[in-house]
């Protein structure tokens, strides 16, 4: 009876600490367990990693952890750098199929290129806390529609669960598939593209009407390809089929555009072409089913069969593994696994590698001096179901491991309490 | 109490009056002669599996794995043990096992060995892959009351996600009509086996499951078609349909006495959609509600004893362990995903640790699947409970846990008898793991249905291959 008091009392505390603002502790020092780098440093047996204002300020095996230091006693447990989404809706989307937190389409507005998700981020998501708790710590948020080919602009979010989340623009976002059938689909890319560049270099006399204004896109859309066209913003192109990945392919051969992959569930067939086009590309390991005429080959392999051909790739689950549940990132990294890929890889395509992909690895993806502190520490193999996250650092706090389902449960735990916290 | 022998009652009636039609209809062939009532019009008598199943076991050899870790379904862990399988049945699961001559020994050294796994929600053939609108054959959004619609009519045996779900270790599979309707017509359990028909999948004698759905997708599908565009006006769509189903038992009763007795008594019109409730309210039919909330739950069951029937299973039941106490008392299963939630508001609530909490309340836990996806991980999904569970101080063993997958599903179909558990007897639905399944490494290897080896992962030339992917894909090669 005095157990569950304490446990209420507990409870009642860490849910107000939970909401409460999160401050920096002078210095963090995570002592001891397996350390992945994810760097030219490799695995590091009981080392010490020092955190201080938000970043990584010493990574090593003979460091001095000062005396006001918070420890993270991290013997026996596997510390990595946190893992990271490739194509999230996180901070975009509460609930799915309700009217009002949903904040991740262009659909029936002006927008397509044009949108960019950074004015609608949630910064007390649920959903977020919950994923940070699982081990997820920074990843890029994405638009998932328009009435047009290009969705609009990402972000690079770090799940701090406040308004300071956004680290940065992401790329641009564009399914072809949202542009007609195939043929009409890649002639608008290209069409577009030729008009963006006409548009940006004869701006003046189209504003002052000079032109006859035949464009598919408005001109405040074209002004967000701009940035893509000349290769400031990487573009991510959702494909699926071989055939589409090859256009792809010849359509940044021929713009000379910055392009990831996403979807890519052919990728395998194509993976020669794809090395030496040295195009990065993000996948779900799970996909082995046809469920499209552009997904027959799909494959349990696709990872393991485009590493063996050097092809870069992110590792990143989709549908309610895009948001809910974008903690499954581990897991299918895991799956990958048991599907032929080495888990040194794996682990690199939930980490670093992404970071690189999308341009942010000064900032992200491994345990090094000078990076942004955002890391976990594990019971086990992280890419293991039964394992669980015992600390997750991010921007160099260390987050408690609650979010609102959890808080759920421990009202719930115990039925024959009565009465019950919420009878 | 009085109430299950009245239903009991009801039920050996019915019996007779079969056998009385079926003596009735051989003395007609035979020329009629000597019957007192000659003139009378037969018995009508409905019947009730016009679409047998075919189903008959793959070829099988009498196969022993040994020296495996044997989960055996009924919550026990057996360690160097072996398991005997002939004419398609358990004969003997232990150790030091006799072998009968020209066995097939398979070395389970490392190996784990579990039951196969059943997946009480699945939507497999009804929303086949590739997922175009014509392959969309689940949901009959036409009226929130379509008890007349049979989810064995829509599958397509050639969906290529059979296959997929037996590499998962899957060996049988209730396929249901989807949650748009308030009841939304029979659900089917069958064998995962390549067949050209739905009825070759069947398995045999089965009890039919009925699907209902409480809360968000009635309201949302019919809100603005007619209604329910409430949850009031979902429990009163549902209250409406019991009330007729009783008047329609009530006619087939009284036609029934009234012959037995010699009247002149006329058989009611089948009603197709009634025929289905009444089945519901005999006790032959299983009622399988998708229902995420807890308080709704509470309501359903209130109405099951309004109209004096039984609940199998709450599916989805994303909120069970807000009131697994009364789940337990009620004797009424949860299927349940591992962590899905969030997804629309009335999953909101979803916890990872639901599934072992309803277990821990002594309430029947099942994971499912409801994913051509998740089909194919099963045993992930329940690891992750387990673990989680675990974590929030819930301690069962992996043993146990796999119950979830496994006996609890099987008693939820009503199929506990015959398959669900490794237990001497019942039919040699079995699976060879790499390792302990409980890890993400470990994938099955070898998959036995009725002792008929039905996946071989070392030999991609025995994968099933569906006619559709026949020619567009090399086999085996999705894996």
């Amino acid at each position: 009876m005095r157990m569950s008091l304490l446990r209420i009392i507990v409870a009642a505390s860490v849910a107000m600490s939970y909401t409460a603002h999160m401050s920096h502790a002078e210095t963090l020092a995570i002592k001891g367990g397996t350390l992945h780098t994810m760097s030219k440093k490799g695995v590091l047996n009981n080392a010490t990693i020092l955190i201080k204002d938000g970043r990584i300020t010493a990574v090593g095996q003979n460091i001095t952890i000062p005396a006001n230091a918070e420890i993270i006693n991290a013997v026996g447990k596997i510390i990595i750098p946190g893992a990271m989404h490739s194509g999230s809706r996180l901070a975009l989307s509460e609930i799915s199929m309700t009217e009002d937190s949903n904040e991740h389409s262009a659909k029936k507005s002006p927008f397509s290129a044009a949108f960019d998700v950074q004015y609608g981020l949630r910064s007390n998501s649920v959903v977020v806390t919950d994923n940070r708790r699982q081990g997820l710590t920074h990843a890029i948020t994405q638009p998932s529609g328009s009435d047009g080919i290009f969705y609009g602009s990402s972000a690079l979010i770090s799940l701090t669960g406040d308004a300071g989340m956004r680290l940065g623009k992401g790329p641009m976002i564009a399914n072809p598939a949202n542009g007609g059938n195939r043929n009409v689909s890649w002639a608008k890319i290209r069409l577009i593209f030729d008009q963006v560049k006409f548009y940006d270099q004869n701006r003046n006399r189209i504003k002052r009407g000079e032109w006859f204004n035949d464009f598919l896109l408005s001109g405040y859309n074209m002004d967000a390809l701009v940035a893509v066209l000349k290769g400031r913003q990487k573009l991510v192109l959702m494909v699926n089929s071989e055939d589409d990945l090859r256009q792809a392919i010849a359509l940044k051969r021929d713009y000379k555009l910055d392009v990831i992959l996403s979807g890519a569930t052919e990728a395998w067939k194509v993976a020669r072409e794809l090395a030496a086009a040295k195009i990065p590309v993000i996948i779900n390991p799970l996909e082995d089913l046809p469920g499209s005429f552009g997904k027959l080959a799909a494959t349990l392999r696709n990872a393991a069969l485009l590493d063996a051909a050097g092809v870069i790739f992110a590792i990143s689950p989709g549908g309610m593994a895009a948001n809910h549940n974008a903690f499954h990132i581990y897991q299918m990294a895991g799956l990958a696994v048991a599907h032929g890929l080495s888990w040194e890889r794996a682990l690199e395509a939930i980490t670093i590698r992404p970071a690189e992909i999308f341009g942010f690895d000064k900032s992200l993806g491994s345990v090094e001096k000078g990076k942004l502190a955002n890391l976990v520490v594990w019971d086990g193999d992280p890419l293991e179901v039964t394992s669980n996250t015992s600390y997750v650092i991010v921007g160099g706090v260390n987050h408690p491991l609650i979010s609102r389902r959890t808080l759920l449960r421990d009202r719930y735990l115990d039925l024959t309490k009565k009465p019950l916290a919420f009878q | 109490m009085s109430m299950n022998i009245l239903r009991q009652g009801i039920v050996a009636l019915t019996g007779v009056s079969v056998a009385a039609v079926l003596a009735i209809g051989a003395s007609h062939a035979q020329g009629e002669t000597d019957k007192p009532d000659k003139d009378r019009l037969p018995l009508v008598v409905i019947n009730k599996n016009p679409y047998p199943s075919t189903y008959e076991p793959f070829p099988s050899v009498t196969t022993m794995i040994e020296n495996a870790t044997i989960l055996t379904g009924t919550g026990d862990q057996l360690e160097n043990a072996s398991i005997l399988m002939a004419k398609g049945k358990i004969v003997a699961v232990g150790t030091d096992l006799q072998v009968p001559y020209g066995t097939k020994i398979i070395d389970g050294t490392g190996k784990w060995v579990t039951p196969g796994i059943i997946d009480v929600h699945s939507h497999l053939g009804v929303y086949a892959s590739p997922g175009h609108r014509s392959m969309s054959d689940g949901n009959e959004m036409t009226s929130p009351v379509t008890a007349d619609v049979w989810a064995e009519h829509s599958i397509w045996p050639q969906d290529p996600g059979f296959s997929r779900a037996i590499a998962g270790g899957v060996t049988t599979l209730q396929i249901l009509p989807g949650s748009a309707n308030l009841i939304g017509g029979r659900a089917v359990t069958v064998k995962n086996i390549p067949s050209r028909t739905a009825e070759g999948m069947k398995f045999p004698d089965a009890p039919y499951g009925l699907k209902m759905a409480c809360g968000e997708n009635p309201k949302r599908v019919y809100g603005k078609k007619g209604g329910p565009a409430t949850r009031m006006a979902n429990m009163a769509g549902y209250r409406k349909a019991w009330i007729k189903a009783k008047e329609y038992k009530a006619k087939w009763e009284a036609y029934n006495r009234g012959y037995k007795a010699g009247k002149d008594v006329k058989a009611p019109a089948q009603d197709l959609e009634l025929d289905t409730l009444m089945g519901v309210l005999d006790g032959e039919i299983l009622i399988h509600n998708h229902c995420y909330r807890a308080d709704e739950m509470v309501s359903m069951i209130n109405m099951a004893h309004e109209f004096n029937y039984r609940i199998s299973t709450f599916h989805h039941a994303v909120e069970s362990y807000k009131v697994a106490d009364i789940l337990a008392k009620e004797k009424i299963c949860s299927a349940m995903w591992s962590d899905w939630w969030g997804f629309k508001l009335e999953a909101f609530d979803g916890i990872d640790e639901n599934i072992p909490m309803v277990a821990n309340a002594k309430a029947c836990a099942i994971v499912h699947s409801d994913s051509a996806d998740g089909i194919q991980r099963l045993n992930q999904e329940a690891a992750k409970a387990w673990s989680d569970g675990k974590k929030a101080g819930i301690n069962f063993t992996k043993a146990e846990a796999f119950t979830w997958l496994t006996l609890n599903a099987a008693k939820a179909l009503g199929i506990d008898h015959e398959t669900g558990s490794l237990e001497k007897g019942k039919m040699a639905d079995v699976v060879i793991w790499s390792g302990d399944p409980f890890s993400v490494y470990s994938l099955s290897e070898k998959v036995f249905i009725d002792g008929a080896l039905m996946y071989d992962r070392s030999d991609p030339a025995t994968d099933w291959q569906s006619d559709f992917e026949l020619g567009q894909n090399e086999k085996g090669a999705h894996q």
